[in-house]
């Protein structure tokens, strides 16, 4: 049996060999941005190419390979497809905020890139450890790019409290992967398992409070409450342009992470967990929603939906191994939808801007028909209004959720999710529904959106308004993105 | 059969939205014909539908089914029944009528006509579903253009109604889609599969204490809509600032969704919590026709006095479909036809008075009958119309309403007849005030009567009002059947036996020989 295959680490290969190059071509031979966004769309394509052999490999065979510390799993490859499609959209929607840099650009990319490498490491690993060096790789990564823009304060304080809050949800975790491991003597998720399936542990208080602590861990990376709360501060000091992909980058991450480890190595153990899951979903989608309501800028507001729509992916995990399959497909469309919505926002107030008070986007179906439309599309999908995705996903993990014995908790995020098509509408009324007031009018008179921006909201407009129709072939695929 | 008439219907509108979009920008006087043909088309179809209706047939025809998503059990599957063919032809009726009352609207009017073309295609859509996720999908859907409808082209406080609207009736869809979640997480357990098909859940079997819950899950989405007592307090509001074409689809189909969720589906799925809570509901029913018309007569907006006759009319309906008697549900269902046309034409007619007058306060006009003879004399038609005048259709509707329910709820019958009553009350008041007397005041002196576009729109529902009133018999011949499986369904279900069958009635003879 080989423990080697490249092919398991084919696209972190692949993303990492664009790091470097982007890196090292840029102090050799200082190119204009345009050949680093190249070289990084070609590392990204050849990281999805690869993905996708892995996912043709892996589905008839899914195999653990580096001793325990990888899988090549359906799961897996799936998560890498989506994050290197992420990423590609990403960079685009990004590319406004890229060119600002100047010769800061290549540490940008270089960053972006390495985010991605550790998320799609999170989506893969199949050992405690390595999901901890994943979940700080990709975290690092995005500490950094909160705080880009070294001469805003508010980047400066975004980056800073995403890091120590971060910091200590990884310390978190990593307890959490001690005491998993004094409980079962394993440190691969199939080892704890098995050690599971095999003993029965006369005092399982040591697991159980494992179990707890990697949840709030990765919880806290999916912005989930009571753990969300740097979350608003920090997509809103983050610049417009790059807080979509650190939002979408970090749910479809976090969750790939703990689908994984509850249904791979706690599967046995649902009717401890689930109860703790769905007390965390409750909460998040409650407040969430409440919270979002009462913003006044549009950064927060996406945020702090974004805590409920952590909340509403979370209903379909108390289904367990059943629910996985809507866990992905939410939390996959939701990724476009947010990372849409920022786009929409990176335009409105700027690329490197922080704040985007709802005010700017009174009459802006006037002036900016094709963003205020995507916009619309998006809001209508994230509060759940059918042929979008965004309906879909809550049906189906209401439906998993019902299934599975939860009934309040679908009652809880149906309630939520009418209370939040309040802030979801009071966008559509701002745009198509206010004439601009006279200040907003002249400080954004003509609204040009690059092509790279229109590419990526033209893409994130077509996933959400296909997958809401025609759910069929990504149902198909993510039945079979199980985790081995 | 050679087409598939019931998906043209819905996707016939839904396909004109589109063409009218694309009409190009240099031709704007091409939008209004283009918009109108492409309804009276679909109003084609719906009439093809009504002559080919077999009235013998109590159960679903013109049947489409196609599997969308089977793991889930998600099917397209669309059918048409006794209780949902009027309320199809009446809803293709009202739109031609809404396009012709709108063109007058100057602002954004291309998006204005494609927005009711989709809410025409969404409208149909929900009466004709027979798969759960779909009707939910057009049910929610709908919402989307009639928000647009009323806050882009409404009143003055437009934006606060639009929001009322679609909240009050997402928050009711929630419970709906919960509902429905759970009935199908129930066929999970007892088919083996999960299903959303309407046909298959009817012979799911559940527990007494489920119906309750899921007739109130369901109950609250539809009470909503209907609105039924203490659930009407948006209605008031977005009937008021809608435009004239919003107002009357409001009143005359969106309504109606509600009342026909009640008999479609709590009827028909839930039948022990159905008899059990009847009396409750009957009895809402009744509190919302006496406050409906006793808030109407004190109304001094015009608009709002036909708002709230609605919430008095609709009361009718559901007293109706909850008397769980033959006679209590044709009148029902019949009567949610009639009151579609006269409270359409009751809001059209005060539109054409706003127009000129640019006020809807009662006092601000007298002694029009002088200055609009046309215009009075079409107003005091509908009136009485809308009031029960026997010979018009309201009389049909809430006759037989009255008469099904006194067999059940006695008492509560006597008490809804006051608001027949009181109904009078209200529009003939109103027409006193508005239409009598002398024009004293200035600006009502020179106001101009309605033109030949107004009188043809008035003319059809006029003719319909009067032939639904004379001759009833083949619209009623052909809701019976369908209302009569709803009744041998409940009564083979729990045991229930339902006061007034329509068999008692036609041998009354036989009974008194015996």
């Amino acid at each position: 049996m080989t423990e080697i295959s490249y092919l398991a680490i084919g696209p972190i290969i692949a993303l990492t060999l664009g790091v470097v190059a982007v890196l090292l071509i840029e102090v050799t031979w200082k190119p204009r941005t345009v050949w680093l966004g190249v070289i990084a769309g070609a590392s990204l394509l050849a990281g999805f190419v690869l993905a996708v052999a892995q996912w043709v490999e892996a589905s008839d065979e899914p195999v653990i390979r580096f001793r325990g510390m990888l899988a090549l799993d359906p799961f897996g490859a799936f998560g890498a497809v989506v994050l290197t499609v992420l990423g590609a959209v990403a960079l685009l929607v990004a590319w406004p905020l890229i060119l600002e840099q100047g010769r800061r650009a290549a540490e940008f990319i270089a960053l972006v890139l390495l985010a991605l490498t550790g998320m799609i490491l999170m989506a893969a690993a199949a050992h405690f450890i390595m999901l901890f060096l994943a979940l700080e790789v990709a975290s690092m990564s995005l500490y950094v790019l909160a705080g880009f823009n070294r001469n805003s304060a508010a980047s400066n304080e975004a980056s800073v409290k995403y890091f120590l809050l971060g910091s200590f949800a990884s310390a978190v975790f990593l307890y959490g992967v001690a005491l998993s491991y004094a409980a079962t003597g394993s440190l691969t998720l199939h080892g704890t398992a098995e050690f599971l399936a095999d003993n029965v542990l006369l005092d399982s208080a040591a697991l159980l409070a494992s179990i707890g602590l990697l949840i709030v861990g990765l919880a806290f990376k999916v912005s989930a409450a009571p753990f969300h709360m740097w979350a608003p501060d920090v997509y809103q000091g983050a610049a417009s342009g790059v807080s979509g992909f650190m939002t979408a980058g970090a749910k479809v991450a976090g969750f790939a992470a703990l689908s994984r480890i509850a249904v791979t190595s706690y599967g046995p153990y649902i009717a401890d967990w689930a109860p703790a899951v769905a007390v965390i979903a409750a909460l998040s989608v409650l407040v969430g929603t409440m919270l979002a309501i009462a913003q006044s800028d549009i950064k927060r507001m996406l945020a702090y939906s974004s805590v409920a729509h952590a909340g509403f992916i979370l209903t379909g995990l108390v289904a367990g191994i059943d629910g996985v399959p809507y866990v992905w497909f939410y939390v996959v469309t939701y990724a476009f939808q947010v990372l849409g919505a920022f786009a929409v926002v990176s335009v409105v107030s700027g690329p490197a801007g922080t704040k985007s008070p709802l005010t700017d986007y009174a009459g802006l179906a006037q002036r900016a028909p094709v963003l205020a439309g995507s916009l619309a599309l998006l809001m209508f999908s994230m509060g759940g209004i059918p042929l979008t995705a965004g309906f879909l996903s809550k049906l189906y993990v209401f439906r998993e959720a019902v299934d599975a014995g939860y009934l309040w908790l679908v009652l809880v995020g149906a309630l939520a999710s009418v209370a939040g098509l309040f802030f979801y509408l009071r966008v559509i009324v701002l745009m198509y529904m206010s004439s601009p007031s006279d200040e907003a009018a002249t400080s954004t008179v003509d609204i040009r959106v690059s092509d790279p921006v229109r590419v990526a909201l033209t893409g994130v407009a077509v996933v959400t308004l296909a997958f809401g129709i025609v759910p069929g072939p990504l149902l198909d695929v993510v039945t079979s993105a199980l985790p081995f | 059969m050679g087409f598939n008439v019931l998906s043209l219907l819905v996707w016939l509108p839904v396909a004109a939205a589109a063409i009218v979009i694309g009409l190009p920008k240099r031709r704007p006087e091409l939008v209004v014909p283009v918009a109108f043909a492409l309804s009276v088309l679909t109003l084609g179809l719906a009439g093809y539908l009504v002559v080919d209706f077999d009235a013998a047939d109590a159960g679903f025809q013109f049947v489409e089914k196609t599997a969308i998503w089977s793991d889930l059990g998600i099917d397209y599957h669309l059918g048409v029944d006794g209780i949902s063919l009027f309320i199809v032809a009446l809803t293709a009726f009202l739109f031609p009528i809404s396009i012709v009352a709108s063109v007058h609207i100057e602002h954004r009017r291309k998006e204005f006509m494609a927005t009711l073309l989709l809410l025409e295609g969404a409208l149909i859509g929900v009466f004709l579903s027979l798969d759960l996720i779909l009707f939910f999908v057009f049910f929610e859907v709908l919402l989307v253009p009639m928000y647009f409808l009323i806050g882009l082209w409404g009143g003055e406080r437009r934006l606060e109604a639009a929001l009322k609207f679609f909240l009050y009736t997402a928050l009711g869809s929630a419970f709906l889609l919960v509902g429905i979640i759970f009935l199908s997480a129930q066929a999970h357990d007892q088919f083996g599969s999960p299903t959303f098909n309407y046909l298959e859940l009817l012979e799911l079997d559940i527990s007494r204490t489920a119906q309750y819950w899921l007739f109130g899950a369901f109950g609250i989405a539809f009470a909503i809509k209907v609105p039924l007592f203490p659930f009407h307090t948006w209605l008031p509001d977005a009937h008021t600032e809608a435009p004239t074409a919003g107002s009357v689809i409001l009143a005359g189909v969106l309504l109606k969704m509600g009342t026909y969720g009640f008999l479609r589906f709590n009827l028909n799925l839930f039948p022990e919590a159905t008899v059990q809570l009847a009396g409750f509901l009957a009895a809402l029913a009744v509190v919302g026709i006496i406050y409906g018309a006793a808030v109407a007569i004190v109304q001094p907006d015009l608009k709002r006095l036909v708002a709230y006759s609605s919430v008095s009319h609709l009361g009718f309906v559901v007293l109706g479909i909850f008397a769980l008697t033959s006679q209590g549900l044709s009148g029902g269902v019949i009567q949610m036809v009639n009151h579609g046309l006269t409270t359409g034409a009751l809001f059209l007619l005060v539109g054409m008075i706003y127009e000129r007058r640019h006020t809807r306060d009662i006092s601000a006009y007298g002694g029009l009958q002088k200055v609009m003879p046309w215009f009075a004399g079409f107003f005091l038609f509908t009136a009485f119309a809308s009031a029960g005048l026997p010979g018009l259709n309201g009389f049909v509707g809430e006759f037989l309403i009255l008469l099904g329910s006194y067999a059940r709820h006695p008492a509560l019958t006597i008490i809804a007849a006051f608001g027949v009553l009181l109904a009078a009350v209200y529009l003939l008041w109103a027409y006193e005030r508005v239409f009598t007397g002398e024009p004293d005041k200035e600006e009502n002196q020179a106001l101009t009567d309605i033109g030949l576009r107004e009188v043809s729109i008035l003319v059809p529902l006029v003719a319909l009002i009067i032939v639904l009133g004379v001759y009833p018999k083949p619209v009623l011949e052909r809701i019976e059947p369908a209302v009569e499986r709803v009744l041998d369904r409940l009564e083979e279900r729990t045991g229930f036996e339902s006061p007034l069958r329509i068999d008692d009635i036609a041998h009354p003879t036989e009974e008194v020989s015996r």
